[in-house]
Formats: C-alpha cells, sequence, structure tokens
C-alpha cells in the first residue's frame, strides 16, 4: 500500500515536471540575434563578448526563461565589416525570425546593424563599441550603448595628464570611425584644456608594423601621446612601444583598454594609462561571485577571469531580459521605454556608482575606471590592471552626445512584436 | 637638411621593412615558380612556424622533470637556435603533407588546387587555435637581440636590425642554393619545363615535394622573424598571405629577383608613406602594384608571354 502511494506520489511529480517542462518548451521561444565578430580585427574580443551574453542567457533559461518563454539564440559572423554587419542583421531579422540584436564592439559594424535594425524597429544592443557617435549622431530609437565612449575616457582622463605630464599631445588615431571620433573628442577636451595637438598621425586598420610611424613620434617629440588605436593593431602596436622602451619616455593614454587586446601580452607592454569600465578585481560586492560563475561556466578558456568586454555582454543581455520581464510583453516600443528609465543600483552592477540609461542618447551613465599596469603582481598572469582612480558617471558624461543625438520618434519607429 | 634628416631613418626603414617582406615573399614564390600554384597556406605556414618555434623556445615545454627540464635549463639563446632550426623542419614536413594532398589536382584547372590550399589555411589556422588557443602569445626572443639602442637621438630596435640581417642572410642562402648548387639548377629547370625535367629521368614528383617542403620551411622561418614584431595570434596568417601574394606578382611571378626587388619596393613604399602619410601606408602598396601592372603586365621579372614574344 505504502509503495504504492509513494509509486503514485512519484509519478505524479514526474507528470507535473513533464507538465511543466512541455509547457516551456512549447511556447515560441524570443530568438535572440547574436552580431559580435568572430573573425577579423575584433575576434577575440567578439568572443568574449558572447560570453557574456551567453552567461546572461543561461541564467535566464535556467529560471524558465522571460515571460515563460525560452530563449534561443542564433549568431553569424559580422567579421568586423560594416558591410557584413548590415547583411548579418538583415538575414537575422528577416531568415532567422531574430526579435533583439545583441553584439558589436567595432563601430562601425555597430552602426550598419543598428540601421537595418531601426528600418525594421528590431531593439540593437550595441554591447562594446565605444566611439562617441554611436550615441550621438548615429544614435537610433532602437539602439542602446552599454559601453563608457571614448569622450566618457577622455573626459576622465585629459585635465589630470595636462596637469602632471605637459601641454604637448600628440594624436595616434585608427583610421576608422572610432578612432576619428575619439581621437576628435579628446583633442576638444584637450584644446579646451589648454593643450596644444602637435600632429595627428593616423594609423591604418591592420597596420603591424609601427615602426615608421614611432620614428615620427620621436622626431615630432610630444608631451603626451593620446593613442586610440584598438584591437590586433593595438596590440602590434604595444609590442613595438615597448621594446623601443617609449613606454616610459612619453606619457601614454590609451582611451579605453578592452581585456581581451591585452589580456597575455607582458606587463611591459602595458604602458601609460587607460580606462575600463570594470574590473575583475574590484573591490566591491558581487564581484567575486561574478569572477566564480564565469570560471564554473567556462572553465577552458584561456582567459581565466572575466574583462571589460565580458561584462559589457553580460549585463547588456540581462538588462534586455529584464526589461521585456518589466514591460510584461515583447512589445518593442514597451521595452524600448523599460530600457530608456532603466536604473541599477552600483552594488547590483558591480561598480562604484548606480548607472543609469541616459534616455536622450541611450548610452549608460556608469562609472568610468583609470588604470595603469600592475607592476607589483608580475607573476600572476590575471592581475594586469592597478585601479588608480574612477569617475562618477557626471563627471565622465558626454554632454555634445546630447545635442548630437536625434532620436527618431516612436512614431517613426515600426513597433515588433517578437 | 632637416628634411634629409627626418628622411634618412624612414629609408632605412622603408628597406629593412622590405628585406622583411621578401622574406616572407621567398616561400611563396618559390612554390609558384616550380608548381604553379598560388599556395594560399601560406600565411597559415608563416604562423605555424612561429607557434612551433614558440613551444620550442619558450617555458612550458617538456618540463615535467628528467630530460625536458634539462632541456629548459638550456640559455634562451641556444633555444632560439634550435627553434630556427628544428621548427622550419616541421613547416616542411607539414609542407610534405600538403603536396600529397595537392597531387590529385595536378593536371587539372588551376582552381581546385587554389580552393584546396585557401582550405588548408583554415584547416591550419584552426588547429592552431585548438592547440594554443586564441588569445595573444609571445615569442621569447634572446637579450642579445631585444631592446634598443640609440644613434642620433633616435631610438632604435635592436630586433628589427638582426631581422634584417636575418633577411639578407636568408636571401643570399637562396640564391646560393638556387644558382650554385645543382638542386638548385634542377628546381629551376623544373619551373622553366617540368616535362623536359621528367624526361631527363629526373623525379619530378619528388622535386616537387621538395620545393614545396622547402617553401613552407622559408614561410616557416619568416614567420619566426616577423612575429616577435607583429605579435602571435591564431590569424597572423593573413598578415603574411596578402604582401606576399602582391609582391611576387609586381616583382614578376616565380622571379627570385622580382621577389627581392619588389619585396623593398613594398618595404620602401609603406616605410616612407607611413612617415609621410600615414593614412596611406597600406594602400600605397596596392598603388605600387596597379602603377607597375599599367605599364608591365608581367611585373617587374616576370618572364615573357608568347603574346609578347
Amino acid at each position: 500500500m505504502k509503495r504504492t502511494a509513494i509509486g503514485a506520489a512519484l509519478s505524479v511529480s514526474v507528470l507535473a515536471l513533464a507538465g511543466g517542462m512541455v509547457s516551456a518548451q512549447d511556447k515560441k521561444p524570443i530568438v535572440i540575434g547574436i552580431t559580435s565578430d568572430a573573425s577579423g580585427q575584433y575576434a577575440n574580443s567578439g568572443a568574449s563578448d558572447r560570453r557574456g551574453m551567453m552567461m546572461a542567457i543561461e541564467e535566464f533559461n535556467a529560471k524558465g526563461g522571460v515571460l515563460g518563454r525560452p530563449i534561443k539564440t542564433v549568431h553569424i559572423d559580422t567579421e568586423t565589416t560594416p558591410a557584413t554587419g548590415s547583411r548579418v542583421a538583415e538575414r537575422l531579422i528577416s531568415r532567422e525570425g531574430a526579435g533583439y540584436l545583441i553584439g558589436a564592439v567595432s563601430s562601425g559594424v555597430a552602426n550598419a546593424i543598428s540601421q537595418v535594425a531601426q528600418k525594421h524597429g528590431v531593439i540593437y544592443l550595441n554591447t562594446n563599441s565605444s566611439s562617441p557617435s554611436e550615441s550621438g549622431a548615429n544614435c537610433h530609437r532602437v539602439k542602446f550603448v552599454w559601453d563608457g565612449n571614448g569622450t566618457n575616457f577622455s573626459q576622465a582622463t585629459v585635465k589630470t595628464a595636462i596637469e602632471k605630464y605637459g601641454k604637448k599631445w600628440l594624436l595616434l588615431t585608427n583610421d576608422y570611425g572610432w578612432g576619428h571620433d575619439t581621437s576628435a573628442a579628446t583633442k576638444k577636451l584637450a584644446e579646451a584644456a589648454g593643450a596644444e595637438i602637435i600632429d595627428e598621425i593616423l594609423v591604418p586598420v591592420g597596420t603591424r608594423d609601427f615602426a615608421s610611424i614611432l620614428l615620427k613620434v620621436q622626431q615630432t617629440k610630444p608631451d603626451v601621446i593620446a593613442a586610440a588605436v584598438g584591437g590586433d593593431d593595438q596590440k602590434a602596436m604595444r609590442t613595438q612601444v615597448a621594446e623601443l622602451g617609449l613606454g616610459d619616455k612619453y606619457a601614454w593614454i590609451n582611451n579605453q583598454q578592452d581585456w581581451p587586446d591585452v589580456y597575455g601580452l607582458p606587463r611591459d607592454n602595458l604602458f601609460g594609462v587607460f580606462g575600463t569600465t570594470w574590473y575583475y578585481d574590484l573591490d566591491l560586492p558581487g564581484v567575486g561571485e561574478f569572477v566564480k560563475k564565469y570560471r564554473e561556466m567556462y572553465p577552458d578558456t584561456s582567459m581565466e577571469v572575466p574583462g571589460n568586454v565580458f561584462y559589457n555582454g553580460y549585463w547588456a543581455t540581462r538588462s534586455l531580459l529584464e526589461a521585456i520581464e518589466k514591460a510584461g510583453s515583447t512589445n518593442s516600443h514597451e521595452v524600448i521605454k523599460q530600457l530608456e528609465n532603466l536604473k541599477i543600483p552600483a552594488k547590483i552592477r558591480m561598480q562604484d556608482d548606480d548607472a543609469y540609461m541616459n534616455p536622450n542618447t541611450h548610452q549608460m551613465q556608469q562609472t568610468i575606471y583609470l588604470a595603469s599596469a600592475n607592476a607589483e603582481d608580475a607573476d600572476n598572469a590575471n592581475a594586469l590592471f592597478k585601479i588608480i582612480g574612477h569617475s562618477d558617471p557626471e563627471s565622465a558624461k558626454d554632454t555634445a552626445a546630447d545635442e548630437a543625438c536625434k532620436l527618431e520618434s516612436f512614431d517613426d519607429t515600426p513597433v515588433t512584436n517578437p | 637638411m632637416d628634411f634629409l634628416q627626418n628622411l634618412l631613418p624612414h629609408l632605412l626603414n622603408g628597406l629593412a621593412l622590405g628585406l622583411l617582406f621578401a622574406l616572407i615573399a621567398l616561400g611563396f614564390t618559390l612554390i609558384v615558380s616550380v608548381m604553379e600554384i598560388i599556395n594560399l597556406a601560406h600565411g597559415s605556414l608563416f604562423a605555424l612556424g612561429a607557434y612551433v618555434a614558440m613551444v620550442i623556445i619558450n617555458p612550458g615545454f617538456a618540463d615535467g622533470g628528467g630530460l625536458g627540464s634539462y632541456y629548459m635549463s638550456l640559455p634562451l639563446g641556444l633555444r632560439y637556435v634550435i627553434a630556427l632550426i628544428f621548427a622550419p623542419i616541421v613547416i616542411a614536413i607539414v609542407g610534405f603533407g600538403l603536396e600529397i594532398l595537392l597531387r590529385p589536382t595536378y593536371g587539372k584547372k588551376k582552381e581546385y588546387g587554389l580552393l584546396l590550399t585557401f582550405g588548408a589555411a583554415l584547416v591550419l589556422e584552426e588547429i592552431i587555435r585548438l592547440i594554443w588557443g586564441p588569445a595573444e602569445q609571445v615569442l621569447l626572443t634572446p637579450d642579445a637581440i631585444s631592446g634598443a639602442f640609440i644613434a642620433d637621438g633616435m631610438i632604435y630596435s635592436i630586433y628589427r636590425v638582426y631581422a634584417m640581417c636575418f633577411g639578407i642572410f636568408a636571401i643570399i642562402m637562396v640564391w646560393l642554393f638556387l644558382e650554385k648548387t645543382p638542386y638548385g639548377a634542377i628546381i629551376k629547370a623544373g619551373a622553366h619545363d617540368s616535362e623536359m625535367v621528367r624526361a631527363l629521368g629526373i623525379n619530378l614528383p619528388r622535386l616537387q615535394m621538395l620545393v614545396f617542403g622547402f617553401g613552407a620551411a622559408l614561410a616557416g622561418i619568416a614567420g619566426i622573424i616577423l612575429t616577435p614584431i607583429w605579435g602571435l595570434r591564431p590569424h597572423v596568417g593573413i598578415d603574411a598571405t596578402i604582401p606576399a601574394f602582391l609582391i611576387i606578382v609586381l616583382g614578376g611571378i616565380g622571379s627570385f629577383k622580382g621577389a627581392v626587388t619588389g619585396g623593398i619596393l613594398v618595404g620602401l613604399a609603406v616605410g616612407l608613406t607611413g612617415a609621410y602619410a600615414s593614412d596611406w601606408s597600406l594602400l600605397s602598396m596596392y598603388l605600387l602594384l596597379i602603377a607597375v601592372l599599367t605599364f608591365r603586365s608581367r611585373g617587374l621579372f616576370g618572364k615573357k608571354t608568347a603574346l609578347e614574344a
């Protein structure tokens, strides 16, 4: 009798569980199109970005998805190429049924994707591209930018650098959107603070040999070099600057330093000061658990700890899914309104200050950290950075973006209900 | 005077860069000339050479005790020399394998060989990614060829001077091999008329295999020399393939002299534009190619075609 009762209870439990699973699986999944680079200049950062997104999605799927619907992802390589970005976005929306697009490191690619997303009214999260134009002249109602931009980082560094190192500034600019926008922002801020821009050297994307550029740097004799060079170009530049010992000869301001771009480089290649939005060793609540979770989910990844690119990918995705839950609907206009009013307390986002979405530019306003190489713990491959200070969101704010950004009205933005 | 004083370091830098480009193009042109195959896996072999050298040089190789520990206790300079000898041998063996895979495409449309080497490039890059991961790696170099020196108030890289000297040495050695040894004569004959070489009783398949292996080894050597400057990552090969291809077209397909001259011209173009119009520096090599091909469609030292004769 007892055995029969246990059997019946088990059967009921199994049926209930199965029923639950069937109902969750039966519901139409929410399809997220991942538009991160898997090849080209930012392939490595794209992979890190993707891992961040997948961790957030995994968390939601583990608790039954969003609005009871499982989340499915489709990833197509955007190849760090704007033309491919457009094509991929179009395909993800039209053929793969993606209701949301997430991912970018290159600003050119992000801009291309966002134009397609705006045309279709599909929400797009620019996770990691930090050109000021992304939340300025190229902003869109459907696009939300999660990284700090070139102006934010320049705001945090320029004034101190002029006082400390001198007024003769040389700009090293990667010859594409992000580089030009970032250097333009640096130039504006530096000149306003009394610096003289003595030259600007353009670095074509794909440059591997910096000898002629570094010879010219020496002939120019600047006090400060403000470098907006990213990806593989930056890795090659760092190696060659370190080889010549020029890292100590000039004051280098390296704008933002993405974790995948520097992870694995020798410590002496990490010269100068640079910005970041997050570091795995911040002494803040929740950071340890976040790092632990990353290690559990990605035990075989060569990057043993998460960096800013992973962090942005994670937070963008998590915030979108929370916004859908909060809106109680996948209606794009309702979700956009939730994201425009997004506020995240510092202790939840693991930063020093509360973060909020600027409703006028759709850029996340957050703490900007200043860092240099950590010379004290040279044997620890992960302990690359030494955080030397931070600016709150208001001090680092890109005020020019508020003027430059003209968001499309809701009436001009198609409604989607994925 | 100031202009000339400023120009001189850039001219020397362009020349150094040109010799490095020539080094990359040597193996490429050798395979094209003898086998008439454009080896798109050249860049991947370049990268693989550097990775194999990294295994031989950097700590971590078989240092689990015994012989491994003894090996790692050897001076870095000695490990570097060992890598310079053995890594190209490993890449030559990979080249032999690739040539065997290519054999079914001989006598068919050229596109088959091209596609096979393109596929091989992707496979090799993925193998590198699987074994060593996608992150940036560092190829250690001995102290004697690291660091910088000051001349006329400017700081120069010692490694760059070494790389330039190595480039000159490698070019001379390959030239001596091709011009002064019976093996070189056979290779040149094979490039000129392979059927005649076969008719003379020379084992053509073995010659082709050796040439492919030799070309692959040269790609591996170029990888070992260049990656301490460019950095080491799985897709570094693409940075070598494009200039190599461009240089052999510019210099004339199959011409040793053309590869060296083309390399130096490309180096000078990139180096000088890098100094005075840096945004044009990468584009300059393509403009140079267009300029040369406009007036001389077979490249600087390419063979005359039947139409031109």
